[in-house]
């Protein structure tokens, strides 16, 4: 029997969550978001005046009795969210215990389901040398279960190619785009995240990595090999190459934050060592994706 | 350049495996990593990847290669020749006699003696022997015919300066009866030059060649040469002399001290050569007095002298005799003698008297103790024949130390008793005739004169008072001399009669135990001060002191002589000297560290 990606008390967790917007989203759909345009919510807006057509149910009584002309109550409109979830399952995402891209994939999991709880409309893709889309929009809760099969059903391996994303998430409207990813492949993310600028997506990366690249637990003479290229490399690990290598690392990922704030996009750094539950409910809320 | 350990060149065959190990493939666990370009890039392969392969240029094998070259040189111990030329077997003599502790080459003349000794060692090849002589106030060998630089080095270090003069005969006596006939051996002398006549049994020439390396530059000393204490009845006083060695006006301040209690400071200057003696009167109580010379000179060893203040125990003496004034005076001279004298009728044998003088008369019965007996009366038990005149006086052993000094050329006697048949003992001095005074040891020391003074002119030379002299000292030798001796001079110690434990403290407070029963020599007198001798008799510690300076002027002097006269070499002394080596691995290896550490360093560096 196959093992669900998310427990079932993790997800009643999840359902008191939602993602935060910091400005009105338009989606298709009537959702629990607020739209830029005037609907029906119990947020009051606006007032003006009654045109023939309007919808007479709007018409402030009050105000007519104490102006004597029809005035229209406008109201915040409460749409769905449009998400867009990239998860990245390339080569270098297969690595570390626990696992990246299995992580990546429940993370990507309990971000959608709180979407979906909250009647947002959710978008996957996954990529590795290029985009792979997840299918059509998914919304409700009813959908989770889909959407989870259909994360656990695409294979991991292949290079990294974040300039392929350009494309899928430019011809998004606005709305929010979460990038999963150990945000490590060459030519950089910077091209991705501009894309996301571009389209008008609030937005967040989230790069992910394993405790071991954190921290190279050995030493010693080895052969590398990278996990998506397969090239290698002799290589004699000593105290300071290792330092040099934690320094480079940390470097990329001082690198992806500052692009990512500078995209106008929030950025987490995640650690597969942490239970999806302290991601979600601890760094996602601190770096304000959900509320 | 030559190679003192040439089969360390096996040790070549490291370079080899050094390179075949970079071709040795290792196996390598292989690690997949996320990302391979963060890892730093190492562009060199420290180790080969496939057997055989090309061997790629790298940092680490080069300096790999460089410090296992060096290591392997070093090995070998190269050397380059040296200037000195050596014989097979060289021969150092270094003189730690006193006037090596001169400062005037810093530190001392014996550290730059020990300096360029230890250069000549350095050169020593693997075939080549040396051997390490002190000079000394006794020759010693340091190290016998050896190789080994460590042993010959620490024999040097070893050698400490004496306060006593160079005996060079003794060091080239004991040289060369280290060189065997036929044998390739030069000498080398490290001295000042300043050195004890050489002795005529090495004019024969030595059995080797002796190059002299003159070691001190300056004569410029002030010191003391001499302190003496004389008392008479009215008082005691202390005379010394100083004198200025070099050729330049030094300024000096002498202190005097009695007993460590200062007694009197004042500032001298001595022009160029000039000697002063200066007179201090000293306490009557004092038991010992020191003369120094504040300041610092080029030498320290001649600023102090000491000598003993305290009159030495006397003897009581009894002169029996009808008058003689000469006899009597030459006794008085002996300042630890108190003189007795009395008429032949008022003599009664007495055992407070450690020496009985008979003059004309000898009592029926002799007394225990030493005698000297005078033209003994006829019918005495050692009275000679009937009187006979006497021709020309001399010595019957020219040598005999009784007669140290004597000087009997001019000395005439009218006649005397004939004494060649008496058996009292040995003829001292004799004459064509007969032997005029004879001396024996037992049962006690006594010694007879055949003649009466008067009939003589020999109380009218000064050879009388020192006869005098030499038979008492011989028959009441002092227990201890409380005179000044040289450095390193042996110090007759003649217990007293009781006496169960005797010892001598010196200087430094150091104490030996002497044999109480019987006569000792004391030869522990290096340090220079004042010697305690303490005798127990009768559970009574009783004090004797006697002292050690070195009044040695040839040593004060100080400037080393231009030349020095070295004995002859021996026209049959091999003489074949090759240049000596200067070994030059030391070096080597410290480069060879140096390497080591780079190579260290490029490792984890990551070169």
């Amino acid at each position: 029997m196959a093992v669900p990606l998310l427990e079932p008390a993790l997800l009643r967790r999840l359902e008191a969550l939602a993602l935060q917007v910091r400005r009105a989203v338009s989606g298709q759909m009537g959702g629990e978001r607020r739209s830029r345009r005037r609907g029906q919510s119990v947020e009051f807006a606006d007032f003006r005046s009654y045109t023939p057509g309007d919808d007479y149910r709007l018409i402030d009584w009050n105000a007519y009795a104490r102006l004597d002309r029809f005035m229209l109550r406008l109201f915040v409109a409460e749409e769905e969210l449009p998400l867009s979830i990239f998860v990245d399952l390339s080569g270098s995402m297969d690595w570390g215990t626990p696992n990246k891209a299995e992580t990546a994939r429940r993370l990507a999991g309990a971000i959608a389901y709180v979407a979906l709880s909250a009647l947002d409309r959710v978008r996957l893709t996954v990529f590795a040398e290029g985009p792979t889309s997840g299918g059509a929009p998914y919304r409700g809760r009813r959908a989770a279960g889909e959407l989870f099969a259909r994360l656990q059903s695409f294979p991991v391996g292949g290079p990294t190619n974040y300039a392929r994303l350009v494309w899928p998430i430019g011809r998004q409207r606005p709305g929010m785009t979460v990038i999963i990813s150990d945000a490590l492949g060459e030519p950089g993310i910077d091209e991705a995240l501009s894309a996301v600028q571009r389209a008008h997506q609030e937005g967040a990366v989230l790069q992910l990595l394993a405790p071991q690249e954190m921290t190279p637990d050995w030493a010693g003479d080895a052969r590398l090999k990278d996990a998506e290229s397969g090239a290698e490399r002799e290589f004699t690990a000593t105290p300071l190459t290792q330092a040099a290598y934690v320094r480079a690392l940390t470097q990329r990922s001082e690198d992806v934050e500052r692009l990512a704030h500078r995209r106008g996009l929030r950025y987490a750094r995640l650690s597969t060592a942490q239970p999806i539950d302290q991601m979600v409910q601890l760094t996602l809320r601190q770096i304000g994706l959900l509320g | 350049m030559s190679l003192l350990a040439p089969a360390a060149a096996v040790l070549g065959v490291t370079l080899p495996v050094i390179v075949a190990l970079y071709f040795l493939k290792i196996r390598r666990p292989t690690r997949i990593v996320p990302a391979l370009h963060l890892w730093p890039n190492q562009i060199r392969d420290r180790q080969a990847n496939v057997p055989w392969q090309r061997l790629r240029p790298s940092w680490l094998l080069l300096l790999q290669l460089l410090a296992a070259a060096f290591l392997v040189a070093a090995a070998l111990q190269p050397a380059l020749p040296a200037g000195a030329a050596l014989a097979r077997h060289t021969l150092i003599l270094v003189d730690s006699s006193a006037s090596m502790q001169a400062t005037d080459v810093k530190p001392s003349r014996l550290a730059e003696a020990k300096r360029q000794a230890a250069a000549l060692i350095d050169q020593l090849g693997p075939q080549d022997r040396m051997t390490l002589i002190g000079v000394g106030p006794s020759a010693r060998v340091l190290a016998s015919v050896t190789g080994d630089h460590d042993t010959l080095h620490h024999a040097l270090d070893a050698l400490a300066v004496s306060n006593g003069a160079a005996d060079l005969s003794s060091a080239l006596a004991l040289a060369a009866g280290l060189v065997r006939p036929g044998d390739d051996a030069k000498a080398y002398l490290f001295s000042d030059g300043i050195i004890e006549p050489l002795r005529a049994s090495l004019s024969t020439g030595l059995p080797f060649a002796l190059e002299y390396h003159r070691v001190g530059i300056s004569g410029e000393n002030v010191g003391l040469t001499s302190l003496t204490v004389r008392t008479s009845a009215q008082s005691r006083a202390a005379y010394l002399h100083l004198q200025n060695f070099g050729q330049q006006s030094h300024p000096v301040s002498l202190e005097w001290r009695a007993d460590g209690r200062l007694l009197d400071l004042r500032p001298l200057t001595l022009a160029a050569g000039q000697g002063q003696d200066l007179v201090l009167p000293i306490p009557g109580d004092a038991t010992a007095v020191t003369a120094r010379l504040a300041g610092s000179d080029l030498f320290a060893l001649d600023d102090v002298a000491t000598a003993v203040a305290r009159t030495p125990r006397a003897f009581r003496v009894l002169l029996v005799t009808p008058g003689n004034v000469f006899l009597e005076q030459a006794l008085r001279l002996r300042s630890d003698l108190q003189v007795d004298v009395v008429a032949p009728a008022a003599y009664r044998a007495s055992a407070a008297y450690a020496m009985t003088i008979f003059d004309r008369f000898t009592p029926a019965a002799m007394p225990d103790g030493p005698t000297l007996i005078v033209d003994p009366p006829a019918g005495s038990s050692v009275a000679g024949g009937a009187a006979i005149g006497i021709g020309r006086v001399r010595a019957a052993d020219a040598a005999d130390p009784l007669l140290a000094n004597v000087d009997l050329q001019d000395v005439h006697i009218a006649r005397s008793q004939d004494l060649r048949t008496s058996a009292f003992g040995r003829p001292l001095i004799t004459s064509l005739q007969t032997p005029l005074v004879m001396v024996r040891d037992e049962p006690v020391r006594q010694a007879l004169f055949g003649f009466d003074i008067h009939e003589s002119d020999l109380p009218l030379r000064i050879a009388f008072p020192i006869l005098v002299e030499n038979l008492s000292e011989w028959m009441l030798p002092p227990s201890v001399p409380s005179r000044s001796f040289h450095p390193d001079e042996p110090v007759t110690v003649v217990p007293d009669a009781g006496a169960t434990a005797v010892s001598v403290i010196r200087p430094d407070g150091s104490r030996r135990a002497l044999t109480a029963g019987s006569i000792s020599t004391f030869a522990d007198t290096d340090p220079a001060g004042l010697y305690t001798v303490e005798q127990t008799i009768g559970g009574k510690v009783q004090p004797s002191w006697f002292t050690v300076n070195l009044f040695t002027d040839s040593i004060s002097q100080l400037k080393p002589p231009d030349r020095l006269t070295l004995p002859p070499t021996r026209p049959t002394a091999v003489q074949a000297t090759h240049p000596g080596q200067l070994e030059i691995w030391p070096w080597i290896a410290l480069a060879a560290l140096g390497i080591i550490a780079a190579e260290w360093l490029a490792f984890h560096r990551g070169l």
